[in-house]
């Protein structure tokens, strides 16, 4: 809360100080204020030249370092800048200033785009984004040229979202890139773009991207609003857009989903979804996001229909073992042993031999040593991970069972569990079912199965009160839409997907027309 | 919306300390009795469990100087009170749903075994997936004081035994608490449940008994014990066993033996048979229609006989009709003339298909049993004689 009020009273004096306040006429003047404004800061390039045949015309090229593209400014600005022959003499003879502005402005036209600056704000904006200004003297009006160039992390595989079969890139930090590689994707007029800062400070730009005539217009309505409607100094991650604009703020689960995969944001966007990009950050938001969501992965659409379906079932399966496995085993050995065939029990009664603590410590203990080494095996040091992977196995190994501290099935639990929540394709749903299983757990070990049993009718009818930028978010199990089966726990052949999800885009909802694939006629 | 959340999230952790873990039983406090025997005391019931010393049965954390089972008694005006009052021997409290036989000592059998398995019906604990068996010329202490090879647990051999046997070799009967209720109840049907023998003596009893090849203490089944209401009243032997499978449709696989036309014995497999009994009122005259239909395998030969004709196949079909009509007649008669109750459940059937004349017949059911005009009628197909025609002897004696 402290750092926050920080924050705001320091952008508090920020917007005092940046203001729409045009630019002077004189270079001087210019240069004083934004010096002034800036603190002078080392990395705020302002180069003063003369130009014209007898350096009367004065000109000053404003960049920053590090994030303009040197080699541009000396190629195209500097040097034609100082070459004293070709278009500086119109330049000078032209008195009137329009004109010269435009000569100028024709000659740096040479390296793409620019635009005309009047102001201090957008000047700022120019200047910190990477774009070169050039002001002129006598004139209250500048240029910015495009010349952005930074140091950036190249295309690379995907981390968190691999496959086996399949595209094999991963959207970047750099906003430009990742809509680039949308687009590659998909060639059509109608994927528009619009863009938006949001951040008082960072000044982050937000993409909003859709397919027009696919997206259900009101959604992108709805996306635009709350965008707008954010009010915050400061924009790292797409995270922080996630939870400004998502439906429901007191829910453990997701309702907007991410990726870093570009093929998977062009087929959502084929699905008639919004895509949210955000600069700075290689994961994009995708809305509206379904359940189902979270346990399909872009390889699905890659294998065979068939084994995408096993695949699929068996998700669903290591959803039900993650949330409810430990409880289950704490339910049943402490309230419903009669459920148990007679050669299990006395076998499981055996391990439970001279085991000190009752079944829910004994799990509860389990559960959180392999929270705590799996928080530890990501936010290590690289080269100290290989460490944490020994030391776990020996703790939630044989060694805890030897020394009499957990029964041995409970070891077995615990890990069917642990591998059970990394079958969860979606990595935010991920952490939501292990967050939900440590209270199902409780209730298993005060309620026996009726506690489990309740939870899980809490936990449906809290699924389905849920909604995602409108759209029911179990759908299509609740409401129940029979169509949309054909993608949700199936998958079938990708000529029997001749639909898009209805709820999602409403309108031209027609995928594709085309028959099962036939035999060659001989 | 904060303050009702904070009210629910209150409640919903009020409850856990309200239930105050109810009932809740880690698995190392429960004494796993998987069998029971009742006999008779002199005041009310002597009850022995047999419960499972579970560190001793698991693969791999045997320390074998213990035994897998360890037998708790105790005497009781009720069967309940019996069971509580182990706790005084036990460190843990009998656990009863995973009994797997309940043994009733033959003395008390004959006194009426209605009353001590009331609890068994009652307990909310008890399943009724558990054999009963009656200890023949024993108590039922005995019967679980044998331990067994192979298997560790001893009830879980009786267990075992009995539905293999009853799979693949007839003559025994798995009778659940359920259908031992039903049966108590219905007055067209009188209860059967299977006997079995400790052999052996005292030498059965201790760890020396399973470290021999081959024990002398053994738990065999024999036969059946046969029931007028809830008192027992005589034994069948194996072969009249068989034939009240037979009848009460239970054969599902077992081996018979049929004589050759020339003498000599074949050994022949029933791998499927199917018992229809319907019942009839023939001029006011209950009647009783059994028709049988089998398929068997030729398993064995001893004689000489060729196989390969289809005239030798249909004969051998037709003496083994005959044999398995005779062996369920002579089941028949010997339960007419020495037992006088309807052990096969011809008094139901009777009520099924007349259900006026059965209000008049069931007042003396069991008089009109002994002279009950049966039919029965029997169908054999030998399907297959096996990976060999003729047999070798015939070809050395040639």
């Amino acid at each position: 809360m402290k750092i926050k009020k920080n924050f705001s009273s320091q952008s508090g004096q920020h917007q005092i100080m940046v203001q729409t306040e045009p630019l002077y006429e004189s270079l001087d003047e210019n240069i004083r204020k934004i010096k002034e404004d800036l603190g002078s800061s080392d990395d705020i390039i302002i180069r003063e030249i003369r130009i014209g045949r007898e350096g009367s015309v004065k000109v000053a090229v404003l960049y920053t370092d590090g994030l303009a593209d040197k080699q541009v400014i000396t190629e195209f600005f500097m040097e034609s800048l100082m070459k004293k022959d070709t278009l500086i003499e119109p330049i000078e003879q032209l008195s009137d200033g329009d004109k010269r502005l435009e000569s100028l402005k024709g000659m740096v036209l040479q390296i793409g785009d620019n635009k005309d600056i009047t102001d201090f704000a957008s000047l700022y904006n120019s200047l910190l984004s990477g774009d070169t200004v050039i002001l002129l003297d006598g004139y209250s009006q500048g240029i910015a040229a495009s010349t952005q160039g930074w140091q950036s992390r190249s295309i690379s595989e995907p981390v968190a979202q691999s496959v086996v079969r399949g595209p094999q890139e991963a959207f970047t930090e750099t906003l430009r890139t990742n809509t680039s590689m949308i687009r590659r994707k998909i060639k059509d007029p109608n994927l528009w773009l619009e863009t938006k800062q949001i951040g008082r400070v960072t000044k982050t730009n937000v993409a909003v991207m859709y397919i027009k005539g696919i997206v259900n217009d009101k959604i992108v309505e709805e996306v635009r609003k709350r965008l707008d409607r954010i009010d915050i100094d400061g924009i790292l991650e797409s995270g922080y857009i996630e939870e400004l604009i998502q439906d429901e703020v007191y829910s453990p689960f997701p309702t907007i989903n991410n990726t870093e995969r570009p093929d998977v944001a062009a087929a959502e966007l084929l699905e008639g979804r919004v895509v949210i990009l955000v600069d700075g950050t290689p994961f994009v938001l995708i809305v509206p996001t379904l359940f189902i969501s979270f346990f399909q992965t872009a390889e699905d659409y890659y294998q065979r229909a068939d084994i995408s379906t096993l695949l699929r079932i068996i998700r669903f399966i290591s959803l039900f073992i993650a949330m409810i496995g430990p409880a289950l085993y704490i339910a049943i050995t402490t309230f419903h042993q009669e459920l148990l065939p007679t050669q299990l029990l006395i076998s499981l009664a055996a391990q439970r031999e001279g085991v000190p603590f009752p079944a829910f410590i004994e799990a509860l203990m389990m559960e959180v040593t392999f929270e705590i080494l799996r928080e530890a095996g990501i936010r290590m040091p690289r080269p100290i991970g290989q460490a944490v992977s020994i030391v776990g196995t020996l703790v939630i190994g044989q060694a805890a069972v030897e020394a009499g501290i957990v029964s041995a099935s409970m070891v077995i639990v615990v890990s069917i569990t642990a591998i059970s929540s990394f079958v969860i394709t979606g990595y935010s749903m991920a952490i939501s079912i292990r967050m939900i299983r440590f209270v199902i757990m409780g209730l298993a070990a005060s309620f026996g199965i009726f506690g489990i049993v309740v939870a899980l009718i809490a936990l449906v009818l809290h699924l389905c009160s849920l909604r995602s930028f409108g759209i029911p978010y179990m759908s299509p199990f609740a409401p129940f839409v029979v169509g949309e089966h054909k993608d949700t726990i199936f998958r079938l052949p990708h000529w029997a997907l001749s639909s898009r999800p209805r709820l999602i885009n409403q309108k031209n909802s027609i995928r594709k027309q085309m028959s099962p694939p036939s035999k060659p006629k001989s | 919306m904060a303050r009702k959340l904070f009210v629910f999230i209150s409640c919903l952790l009020l409850l856990f300390p309200l239930t105050g873990c109810w009932n809740r039983r880690e698995l190392n406090e429960l004494g796993i009795s998987v069998g029971i025997g009742i006999d008779k005391a002199e005041k009310g019931y002597r009850v022995s469990v047999q419960v499972v010393n579970p560190g001793e049965v698991t693969a791999g954390k045997t320390s074998g100087n213990r035994t897998p089972i360890t037998l708790y008694e105790a005497t009781g005006d009720t069967i309940f009170e019996a069971i509580r009052k182990i706790t005084t021997i036990s460190p843990r409290v009998i656990y009863l749903a995973h009994l797997r036989v309940l043994v009733i000592g033959e003395s008390l059998a004959r006194e009426g075994i209605e009353k001590p398995l009331d609890h068994f019906s009652r307990d909310h604990e008890v399943r009724t997936d558990f054999f009963i068996v009656i200890a023949k010329g024993s108590t039922a202490k005995d019967v679980l004081k044998v331990l067994t090879p192979i298997e560790k647990i001893p009830a879980n051999k009786l267990y075992l035994s009995l539905e293999t046997s009853q799979k693949v070799w007839a003559p025994t009967a798995t009778v659940t608490l359920d259908e031992l209720m039903t049966d108590i109840i219905s007055e067209g049907k009188s209860p059967v449940l299977s006997a079995v023998k400790v052999t052996g003596g005292v030498e059965g009893q201790s760890q020396k008994n399973v470290e021999k090849i081959d024990p002398s203490g053994r738990l065999k089944y024999t036969g059946l014990a046969v029931f007028r209401e809830d008192k027992l009243i005589g034994w069948l032997n194996e072969k009249e066993s068989k034939g009240y499978s037979y009848i009460r449709d239970k054969v599902r696989n077992t081996v018979g033996t049929l004589v050759c036309p020339e003498g000599g014995k074949i050994g022949v497999e029933v791998t499927r048979s199917k018992t229809q009994v319907t019942g009839k009122m023939n001029n006011g005259k209950p009647q009783i229609n059994i028709e049988i239909r089998m398929e068997e395998n030729i398993g064995e030969v001893e004689c000489q006989i060729d196989l390969t004709k289809r005239k030798t196949i249909e004969d051998l079909e037709k003496s083994a009709e005959q044999k398995v009509a005779a062996i369920m007649l002579g089941t028949i008669h010997k339960v007419q003339k020495s037992f006088k109750v309807d052990i096969f459940g011809f008094g139901e059937e009777i009520h099924r298909v007349d259900p006026t004349a059965w209000k008049t017949l069931k007042q003396n059911w069991d008089e009109q049993f002994t002279h009950l005009d049966i039919n029965v009628k029997a169908d054999v197909q030998i399907r297959r004689i096996g990976t060999v025609s003729n047999s070798f002897h015939k070809k050395e004696e040639e």
